[in-house]
């Protein structure tokens, strides 16, 4: 693989769900959740999403690593078409792929014990004798600072935070190489928090990880992130360098995101840019431009023609017709 | 003050388990009143949600079991309240919005149909009646597509989830509304916009409200009080500007350092030592001893009590406490701390 392949590119990805109705669930419609989506990522690189509630981050995680299949798009991995790749293939290339799901009491199976939870992938890809699967299991605890004794207990058992660690965990138990962590830490409290940032931090330099990091929260994607993108009703509306974004958002919708962040402190008073207009439906998106119902800066040509995702120098990509004007 | 809405006194919640028993909640005292909004923050696993859910009347039972203490509601125990009376107040005068949707939404009704039927549960109306008030909440959280009650929760995003939860909770219009977590999954314009509508039923109808977050942004704008747990127990208790400005127990300090902030650059994030002791063998003395900077030696001995440091600010540390038997001296830092 030479320097300048990313470890993963991603181009035109897009993805629709069938809505359906009446008494015979006949398809009366199509969401589109993930609508042209491109980027790429770096070996070791950080890449962080952010975007409204449901603009379809979870949708691209999870199309990423096919566990739903593209409608159409591209999806490389090490240089390789992982869509071009038979159950087998894809079975083994998971090793390499692993994701930290946002909802964890969703994602662990109830019926089984912590220490299985984390062997399973271990036994799938056959990685070391039972002992050494044990000391693993121990370790992988140790390190997301769980206890010993936790490895008895049923996910039930758990709290909110524990539960998301054990989903950490899991992610971690086949030494994968790229990570899509969908909201990996907003059910934690501040300090454990700032524990598994450190720990994905150290994780990631230790064995040159990727990730795709997913999260709504706005100071933690910049703490962690090489470059961040924002999405919007499916459609990824600026990228760049995650201190260029956040120094000079361009994006209208991007600059309203960053004046809504609370701040933790009460006596601090920002000015925040308020949205008007609801959220739109991604079964139903306005034409042009998708945030024109909600935009400040709205033009004629808005409501008319989608705005290319361009880029504006140095990899700042935006999605946005006030670019043309300047 | 008048009488609180919420009012838990020494409550103990224990969980029965075949490793031996786990103090998840150990004499807790809470109080929220009418028109308040109180925030509970604390470490992951320090008992938050499932003190609310004791007020709910929703711990599986067993293995838990409120060993003692007391959960007023209005006036009325609720420890000892049937199961029967505790159906007829949960939802109605009494709500909550749940840390993890999935767990409350039931996966094989629409969003119309459990939302309907939690209306007509408590309010004698038509069904057509039910589900203009269904969808007018929903409009208020933020989902106006169309087809919204006859999508299952699967189809849902996550944030989504979390906002037909939140209609739910708030559609009835509840004296005291418990809100674990409830805008973990939003973006920050959608939070404003929740919050804000939190605030409302707040300032419109007195709702008293309980809000469990680890946001503490969220604190800052919302809260008027904040109560601080940490393994099992409340270590402060004070009001929102103290709690940033001057907070007390070494716990509360070391969260408000961990909190990475938007307009500083940190390799690494500051963060508390150690592990949360395990709910099976708490340390002996100050539960937090292991981990704190400025333990000394009563700490590792004797348990600290939750008491008055000033007017109005509790905080459960031996830096803020009169030792009477005269231990020794206290440290120069410790000092220089409480002052
Ligand atoms: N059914 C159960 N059996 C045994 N222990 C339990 C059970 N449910 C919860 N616990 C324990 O009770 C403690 C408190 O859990 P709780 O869910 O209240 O934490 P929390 O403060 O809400 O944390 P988070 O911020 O992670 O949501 C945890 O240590 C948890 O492991
Ligand atoms: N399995 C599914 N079937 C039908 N629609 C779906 C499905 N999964 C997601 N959607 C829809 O696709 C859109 C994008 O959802 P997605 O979960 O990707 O959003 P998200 O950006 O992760 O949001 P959040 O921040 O709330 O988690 C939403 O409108 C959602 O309703
Ligand atoms: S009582 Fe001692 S150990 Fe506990 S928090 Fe205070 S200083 Fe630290
Ligand atoms: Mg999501
Ligand atoms: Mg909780």
């Amino acid at each position: 693989m030479s320097q300048t392949t990313p470890l993963l590119k991603v181009s035109n990805l897009k993805k629709t769900f069938p809505v359906r109705g009446g008494i015979f669930g006949k398809k009366v419609g199509e969401i589109t959740a993930v609508d042209d989506v491109t980027f790429s990522v770096k070996k070791g690189e950080t890449l962080g999403i952010v975007g409204e509630s449901g603009c379809g981050k979870s949708t691209t995680g999870r199309t990423v690593l096919r566990l739903y299949e593209p409608d159409s798009g591209q999806v490389e991995f090490e240089g390789k078409s992982l869509l071009a790749l038979g159950d087998e293939e894809m079975r083994r290339a998971r090793k390499d792929l692993q994701m930290i799901f946002q909802d964890p009491f969703a994602s662990l199976n109830p019926r089984q014990k912590v220490a299985e939870i984390l062997e399973e992938p271990l036994i799938v890809h056959k990685m070391g004798d039972a002992k050494e699967r044990k000391a693993q299991v121990q370790e992988l605890l140790r390190v997301v600072g769980l206890d010993k004794s936790h490895a008895g207990r049923y996910p039930h058992q758990f709290s909110g935070g524990q539960r998301q660690r054990i989903g950490i965990a899991r992610a971690l138990s086949t030494r994968p190489k790229l990570i899509v962590a969908d909201e990996p830490v907003s059910a934690l409290d501040v300090s454990i928090q700032s524990q598994v940032l450190n720990l994905m931090a150290d994780l990631q330099e230790q064995f040159e990880l990727t990730y795709l990091f997913i999260s709504h929260d706005l100071s933690v994607v910049k703490h962690i992130s090489d470059r961040v993108g924002v999405m919007y009703l499916g459609r990824m509306v600026e990228l760049a360098d995650r201190d260029e974004l956040y120094r000079q958002p361009l994006h209208p919708y991007t600059q309203a995101l960053l004046s809504a962040v609370p701040v933790p402190d009460p006596e601090v008073k920002k000015e925040r840019i308020i949205l008007q207009g609801d959220v739109p439906s991604p079964a139903d998106p306005p034409k042009g431009c998708a945030f024109h119902p909600r935009c400040p800066h709205v033009m004629e040509i808005c409501k008319v023609e989608r705005p290319a995702f361009a880029d504006q120098g140095g990899g700042h990509f935006v999605a946005c017709h006030l670019m043309d004007r300047s | 003050m008048a009488q609180p809405v919420l009012e838990i006194s020494q409550l103990k919640l224990h969980f029965f388990t075949d490793k031996g028993r786990v103090k998840a909640v150990d004499g807790v005292d809470l109080a929220v009143h009418e028109g308040e909004i109180v925030g509970l923050v604390g470490e992951s696993g320090c008992g938050k949600s499932v003190t609310s859910l004791a007020v709910m009347g929703l711990i599986p039972q067993p293995p838990g079991k409120v060993v003692a203490g007391t959960i007023r509601f209005q006036g009325k125990d609720l420890t000892k309240a049937s199961p029967r009376e505790m159906r007829r107040i949960r939802g109605n005068e009494m709500a909550m919005i749940f840390q993890e949707p999935m767990t409350s939404l039931n996966p094989l009704f629409s969003i119309g149909n459990q939302l309907v039927e939690a209306i007509r549960t408590h309010r004698s109306c038509s069904k057509q009646e039910a589900k203009n008030m269904a969808l007018e909440m929903l409009k208020k959280v933020g989902i106006s597509r169309s087809g919204i009650l006859d999508e299952y929760p699967h189809q849902l995003s996550g944030g989504m989830r979390q906002r037909v939860m939140i209609a739910m909770a708030m559609v009835l219009n509840p004296r005291l509304l418990i809100a674990d977590e409830p805008t973990t999954a939003l973006d920050v314009t959608i939070q404003a916009q929740i919050l804000d509508l939190m605030k409302a039923l707040n300032q419109e109808f007195g709702t008293a409200i309980l809000l469990i977050t680890h946001d503490l942004g969220v604190v800052a704008e919302m809260c008027d009080r904040v109560v601080v747990m940490y393994a099992g127990q409340v270590v402060e208790e004070t009001d929102r500007r103290r709690l940033f400005r001057n907070p007390k127990h070494p716990y509360t300090q070391g969260l408000l350092k961990s909190i990475p902030k938007l307009e500083e650059q940190k390799k690494r994030l500051y963060s508390i030592p150690g592990q949360v002791p395990n709910p099976l063998g708490m340390p002996k003395g100050c539960r937090f001893a292991p981990r704190c900077e400025f333990a000394f030696d009563v700490c590792g001995r004797a348990e600290p009590q939750l008491l008055p440091v000033e007017d109005g600010h509790l905080s459960r540390c031996w830096l803020h406490q009169e030792r009477e038997e005269g231990r020794g001296h206290e440290p120069d830092h410790a000092i220089a701390q409480s002052q």
